[in-house]
C-alpha cells in the first residue's frame, strides 16, 4: 500500500466514522422527544405500578411498604371476584355479538345496491361518538318511565323494564348499548377485508359451481380469518377494560350488579384511598389481558389461514 | 340474487353488450349510468333498513328531545314530534354550565395533542424507518410493547407523576402525557417504509440534511398517513373521559366529556337540556367525520388489516 | 420554518392553557396589614348566580374588616367536593390558603398535613364556647384527640312529610314520640301503586348517602357502628339487623321507593310532585318543596320512649399555618364568625342552622322558623345529635362496604343479618390492616 492510498483510506475511514456517528446522533435526535415522552409516561409508570402494588398509599400522604398484603387481601376479596365475573360475562357477550353482527352487517353492506353509502354512514356514525354521548342517549332511550324503548315494548305487550336501574338487567343493557356503539368498527374492518378478497378466487369458485353458502363457508370466512382474529383480540381487550359506561350510568350498581374490574380499581384508588391495592388489581388485569391475548393468538395461528 | 362480491367493473367485458343491455331493458332501467348489478330494490334492503333504523333512531330521538319543553319530555306515551319547539334549551345549557369553556378547553387539548403527535411521531417514525442508530430495534420493540398495556395499569403512577410536576387540574395534565404515542410512531414508520428510498437518498447525496429530507420530501408524500393519524388522534383525545376524570376537578378546567358527565349529575331529570348538551358536544366530531370520513375509515381498516 | 411555526403555535397555545387556573396566596405586607386567603365553596361570586350563603359571608367579612382594618380577607371559590384535593395540591406547592372550608369527612385526611393548625388549646378559651357546639360537631372537628377545625355548617336528618297525603288517608300527623312501626304503617297506608305513590323513599346507590341514613336508624335502635376504640365493626348487632329489617320489610310491602340516583334530586322532585308521603332529609332541601304543604318531625324511635337520635354532617373551617401573624388573624376572624350574634344573622339570611345551641335561645331566633318553615324543628333536632361517624382513615372503605351490603339486603339478595355480617367482615379487615 502506498502512502497516498493509506492516507486516502484513513480519510475514508474517518469520513465513514463521521457519517456513522452522525447517524446515531441524528437518529436519536429525531426519536428522542417521542421516546422520552413514552418512556416517562408509559414505561416508567408500568414499572412504578408494580412497585405500588406492594405499597399502601392514599395518593395524598407518602406511601409505605406492606409487602404482599395487597395480594393476600385480593385473594379474599369477594367484591373483586364479583367484578371479575361481571367483566368476563360482559366480554363473553360483547365479543361474539359485536363481531358476528359486524360480519353480517358488512356482508350486507358489501353490495352495490342503491343507498348503500347512506347505510354505511348510518352504521359508521355511532363509532365516532364518545362513550359519554352514547350513554346519555341510551339513558334517555331506556328510561324506565319515559323512554322510547319501554313504550315500544309496551305496545307489543312486554316490559316495562328497569334497564340500567334493574339489578338483573343492567349489565345486559350495557352490553346492548356498547354493541350499538362499536358495531361499526367491526363493519369497517370486515368491509376492508371483504374488499380485499381477490375476485378471481370468487369467479373460479362460481365457475366450479359453488353456491352462496358453500362459497361463504369455504372461501370468504377463511379469508376473513385475520380480520376476525384481530377483531376478537381487540374487542376482548377493550371489553375487559370497560369503565366509562359503568361510571357514568350505574356506578357499579344497582347494588353491585355492574361492578367491573376497572371500575372497582378506580373506586379503590380515588374514592377509598387505597391506591396500592388498586395497582395490584391493575397488574392482575394486565396479566389476564396478556394471557387471554396470547391464547387467542395461539388459537388463531392454528385456525387462521393467511393468504400469502 | 347477486350475492357476489365482485365489483361490477371487474366483470369481463364480454358480459356486457347484448346480455347486459337486455337485462337493463328487462328491469326498465333508466338511462342513467347505473352499473349492472346495482338493483333498485334488493332483499338485502330488508336487512339494512332495520339496522340503519336501529343505528339512527337513538340520535333522532335525542335531537327531538333536545327541542322539547320539560313537560313534553315527561309525557307518556313519549312524544315523537314535539308540539312546541324550545330551542332555548340550547342557550339554557350554555348559561347553566360553562359549556363554552369546556368546548374551548377540549379544542386546545385536542389541537395541541394532534400537532404534537404529528410532529414527534413523524420525527421518531422517520428515525425508526430510515436511520440506523444504536439501540433502534430494542427501543422500537419497547415502544410497541406499550401498545399492549391497558391504560389503567399505568394510570395511577402517571397521576402521581403529573401531580408531582404540579400539572393536576390544568390542561397540561391532559396534553403532556399524550403528546406522542406508540400508535403514531408505528403507523408512520410503516408508512415511511413503503416510500421509495431512492428519492431520499438522491436528496442526501445532493447534500440535504436528514431534517430537510423529512420535511421537504417525505412528509409531503405522507399526506394520507398524516391525515389518518391526525383524525384518529383527534377522535381519541376529544372523546377521552377517564384521564380527565382523575386529573381535572374544577368545572372551568374540564373537557367536554367530563363536563357533560357532571352536567348530567345535576340535570338528570331535565332530559331536554341534557339532550341539547349532548347534541352540541357531538357536532364537532360529526362535522370532522363527514369532512374526513375517508381517513377515519382508513385508520380503522389499516389497524385491522395489519393485525 | 414549518417546524418553527408548529413549535411556536404550540408554545402560544400552552401559554393560553396556563391561564386557565391559578391560585394566589396572600402574604403580609410591610405596613402591618395582614392579607388572608379564605377558600369557600358557596355559589361562585358574580356573574354566576348569587347564593344566600355567599352574600351572607361577604357581609360578615365586610363587618369584620370594619372592626379590624388591618386584616384583609380575600374570598376564593373552591368547589367543596374538591376542596381536599385542591388543598393537598396547594400544600405541595406551598400555596395553601389560610382558612379552608372542608367537609367533616375530609378531616382524617386533612389531619395528615403538618401545616394544619392544632386548635385544641385555642378552643378552650371562653370566647370559643366549645361546649356550646353539639357533641357531634365537636367529634367531627377532632381527629386523633386534636381539635383541627371550627364548625362551619351543621345539619341533621329528620322526616319531612306531606300533610295533604296524611290528611287524605286520615292519618294523624307524626308526633315527637312516634316510632318506626308507626312510620311504616303510615307509609303503607299512603302507598298507592296505581298512582305510583310511595310512602317513603330511601337512597339506594350504596354511597355514603345510603350509609349515613342507615346509621341514624342504627343509632336509634341503640346500635353502634364500631366498637369503642374503633377496633372492630359493631353494626351487625341485633340493633343493626332491626334497623335494616325494618327497611327491608317496608320494601317488601312496596311502600319503600328505592332511589338509585339520590344525587340527581329524583326523590325531591317526586316529593314535590306529591308522589311521596315522606322523605328523610335535611334543612337544605326545604326550599325544594314549594308545591307541597309539608311538615317536619324528628326521627322516630324503635321503641316507645327510645332514642330519637339523628345524624349530622358538620363541615369545618380549617386553619393552615402561614406564619404566626396570619394564624392569629385567621383565628380572630373565626372567633368573630362564630359569635352567637353573627350566627343568628347568618341563619336568618341563609336558612342554615346555627352551629351553636345557645343561638336558639336568642330573642331574634323566633324569626328563623317563621322565615324558613320547618327549619326551626331541624334546629331543635340538633339536641339529638349525640355522636358522629368515626373520624378514621378507613371510614371510606367501611362505608363503601356497608353501603353495598345494605343495598344488597334491600334488593333481597341477602338477608339483613347475612348482609351486615358480610359488611362487618370486610370492615374488620380494613380496620386491621389500616385501610
Amino acid at each position: 500500500m502506498t502512502a497516498a492510498s493509506a492516507a486516502a483510506s484513513r480519510k475514508r475511514g474517518r469520513r465513514i466514522r463521521r457519517i456513522l456517528q452522525s447517524d446515531h446522533l441524528s437518529g436519536w435526535a429525531f426519536a428522542f422527544p417521542a421516546v422520552f415522552l413514552i418512556f416517562v409516561f408509559g414505561i416508567v409508570p408500568l414499572i412504578w405500578s408494580a412497585l405500588l402494588s406492594f405499597q399502601q398509599t392514599n395518593l395524598i400522604s407518602p406511601p409505605h411498604w406492606i409487602g404482599l398484603a395487597n395480594f393476600r387481601a385480593l385473594s379474599h376479596d369477594q367484591l373483586f371476584r364479583q367484578s371479575v365475573a361481571h367483566s368476563l360475562v360482559y366480554t363473553a357477550l360483547f365479543v361474539p355479538i359485536s363481531v358476528a353482527g359486524g360480519l353480517f352487517t358488512a356482508i350486507a353492506l358489501n353490495r352495490k345496491i342503491r343507498g348503500v353509502r347512506f347505510y354505511r354512514t348510518a352504521v359508521f356514525v355511532p363509532v365516532i361518538l364518545s362513550t359519554i354521548a352514547t350513554a346519555i342517549m341510551f339513558l334517555w332511550l331506556l328510561d324506565p318511565n319515559f323512554g322510547l324503548v319501554n313504550f315500544l315494548l309496551g305496545e307489543i305487550g312486554l316490559g316495562p323494564y328497569g334497564f340500567f336501574d334493574s339489578a338483573t338487567g343492567a349489565l345486559y343493557s350495557i352490553v346492548g348499548m356498547t354493541v350499538w356503539g362499536w358495531l361499526g368498527f367491526d363493519v369497517i374492518v370486515y368491509l376492508a377485508a371483504l374488499q380485499g378478497i381477490p375476485p378471481t378466487l370468487v369467479e373460479a369458485a362460481e365457475i366450479d359451481g359453488a353456491r352462496t353458502w358453500g362459497m361463504f363457508r369455504n372461501i370468504t370466512l377463511p379469508l376473513l380469518g385475520p380480520a376476525t382474529l384481530f377483531l376478537v383480540v381487540w374487542s376482548s381487550i377493550n371489553a375487559l377494560q370497560l369503565f366509562d359506561e359503568v361510571y357514568f350510568l350505574t356506578k357499579g350498581g344497582p347494588g353491585t350488579a355492574t361492578y367491573v374490574v376497572v371500575y372497582y380499581l378506580y373506586s379503590l384508588a380515588f374514592n377509598q384511598g387505597v391506591a396500592g391495592y388498586a395497582a395490584a388489581i391493575a397488574y392482575v388485569l394486565l396479566v389476564a389481558i396478556l394471557s387471554l391475548t396470547l391464547v387467542q393468538l395461539w388459537v388463531g395461528k392454528r385456525l387462521v389461514y393467511y393468504a400469502s | 340474487m347477486t350475492g357476489s362480491t365482485v365489483p361490477a367493473s371487474r366483470v369481463p367485458s364480454l358480459a356486457t353488450g347484448a346480455k347486459a343491455g337486455a337485462e337493463r331493458g328487462r328491469r326498465g332501467g333508466s338511462a342513467s349510468q347505473r352499473e349492472p348489478g346495482q338493483f333498485l330494490f334488493s332483499p338485502w334492503h330488508l336487512v339494512l333498513i332495520p339496522i340503519a333504523i336501529a343505528m339512527l333512531v337513538p340520535m333522532v330521538w335525542m335531537l327531538a328531545t333536545s327541542l322539547e319543553t320539560l313537560n313534553e319530555t315527561r309525557h307518556f306515551p313519549p312524544i315523537i314530534l314535539p308540539h312546541t319547539l324550545r330551542p332555548a334549551n340550547y342557550s339554557d345549557v350554555l348559561t347553566q354550565a360553562p359549556f363554552a369553556r369546556w368546548f374551548v378547553n377540549t379544542m386546545i387539548v385536542t389541537v395541541v395533542t394532534v400537532a404534537g403527535n404529528l410532529l414527534f411521531c413523524s420525527l421518531a417514525g422517520y428515525a425508526f424507518a430510515r436511520i440506523k442508530f444504536f439501540g433502534r430495534e430494542v427501543v422500537f420493540v419497547l415502544i410497541l410493547a406499550t401498545l399492549m398495556i391497558p391504560f389503567q395499569v399505568v394510570m395511577i403512577p402517571t397521576f402521581i407523576i403529573v401531580k408531582d410536576l404540579g400539572m393536576i387540574n390544568t390542561l397540561y395534565a391532559l396534553i403532556v402525557p399524550n403528546l406522542a404515542g406508540a400508535f403514531g410512531i408505528f403507523l408512520l414508520r410503516q408508512f415511511f417504509r413503503t416510500l421509495p428510498v431512492e428519492l431520499e437518498e438522491a436528496a442526501r447525496i445532493d447534500g440535504a440534511s436528514r431534517l430537510s429530507v423529512l420535511f421537504k420530501i417525505v412528509l409531503p408524500l405522507s399526506g394520507p398517513a398524516l391525515a389518518t393519524l391526525a383524525v384518529i388522534t383527534f377522535l381519541w383525545t376529544w372523546n377521552d373521559f377517564l384521564w380527565p376524570l382523575i386529573t381535572i376537578y374544577t368545572p372551568n378546567n374540564m373537557t367536554l366529556q367530563l363536563g357533560l358527565a357532571t352536567f348530567e349529575g345535576t340535570h338528570q331529570t331535565s332530559f331536554n337540556l341534557l339532550m341539547a348538551a349532548n347534541v352540541m358536544s357531538m357536532l364537532p366530531v360529526l362535522l370532522l367525520f363527514f369532512l374526513a370520513q375517508r381517513y377515519f375509515i382508513r385508520g380503522i381498516a389499516t389497524s385491522g388489516l395489519k393485525g | 420554518m414549518k417546524k418553527l411555526c408548529v413549535a411556536a403555535s404550540i408554545a402560544v397555545v400552552m401559554l393560553l392553557a396556563a391561564c386557565s387556573s391559578g391560585t394566589s396566596a396572600g402574604s403580609p405586607s410591610s405596613n402591618g396589614v395582614v392579607k388572608l386567603v379564605l377558600w369557600m365553596g358557596y355559589t361562585p361570586p358574580p356573574p354566576a348566580s348569587q347564593g344566600a350563603e355567599y352574600e351572607s359571608l361577604k357581609g360578615l367579612v365586610a363587618d369584620f374588616t370594619r372592626l379590624h382594618p388591618k386584616i384583609h380577607i380575600q374570598m376564593e371559590y373552591v368547589d367543596n367536593d374538591y376542596a381536599l384535593q385542591k388543598v393537598t395540591v396547594a400544600l405541595q406547592g406551598g400555596e395553601q390558603p389560610d382558612i379552608s372550608y372542608q367537609y367533616g369527612t375530609n378531616m382524617p385526611q386533612v389531619a395528615q398535613a403538618p401545616e394544619v393548625v392544632n386548635l385544641t388549646q385555642t378552643v378552650k378559651q371562653p370566647a370559643y364556647g366549645w361546649s356550646d357546639f353539639t357533641p357531634g360537631e365537636r367529634d367531627v372537628a377532632t381527629v386523633g384527640g386534636k381539635v383541627l377545625g371550627i364548625p362551619a355548617l351543621v345539619d341533621n336528618l329528620a322526616v319531612v312529610y306531606n300533610k295533604t297525603l296524611f290528611a287524605q288517608h286520615h292519618l294523624a300527623p307524626p308526633g315527637p314520640d312516634w316510632t318506626w312501626s308507626q312510620l311504616a304503617a303510615d307509609a303503607k297506608a299512603i302507598t298507592d301503586p296505581a298512582k305510583k305513590i310511595f310512602g317513603l323513599t330511601f337512597p339506594a346507590d350504596g354511597s355514603e348517602t345510603t350509609v349515613w341514613e342507615y346509621e341514624a336508624m342504627l343509632w336509634e335502635a341503640g346500635g353502634h357502628l364500631l366498637t369503642p376504640g374503633n377496633s372492630k365493626a359493631a353494626f351487625n348487632s341485633p340493633a343493626g339487623v332491626q334497623a335494616l329489617q325494618l327497611l327491608r320489610s317496608m320494601q317488601q310491602a312496596h311502600s319503600l321507593y328505592l332511589d338509585f340516583h339520590p344525587d340527581a334530586g329524583t326523590s325531591e322532585s317526586l316529593f314535590n310532585s306529591g308522589k311521596l308521603g315522606m322523605i328523610i332529609t335535611g334543612p337544605w332541601d326545604l326550599s325544594s318543596f314549594p308545591a307541597v304543604h309539608y311538615g317536619v318531625q324528628i326521627m322516630p324511635s324503635f321503641t316507645a320512649g327510645g332514642s330519637h337520635q339523628t345524624i349530622s354532617g358538620p363541615d369545618n373551617w380549617v386553619v393552615f399555618n402561614n406564619g404566626p401573624a396570619r394564624v392569629q388573624a385567621s383565628l380572630e376572624f373565626l372567633k368573630f364568625l362564630i359569635s352567637p350574634a353573627n350566627l343568628l344573622k347568618n341563619s336568618l339570611a341563609t336558612g342554615d342552622l346555627p352551629t351553636r345551641l345557645s343561638v336558639q335561645k336568642l330573642p331574634g331566633f323566633a324569626e328563623f322558623n317563621k322565615k324558613y318553615p320547618g327549619a326551626g324543628l331541624f334546629a331543635q333536632n340538633l339536641h339529638n345529635v349525640l355522636q358522629a361517624r368515626p373520624q378514621i382513615p378507613q371510614y371510606p372503605r367501611i362505608s363503601a362496604a356497608l353501603g353495598r351490603e345494605v343495598v344488597a339486603a334491600l334488593l333481597g339478595q341477602a338477608s339483613p343479618q347475612a348482609a351486615l355480617n358480610s359488611a362487618a367482615q370486610q370492615a374488620d379487615t380494613y380496620l386491621a390492616t389500616g385501610g
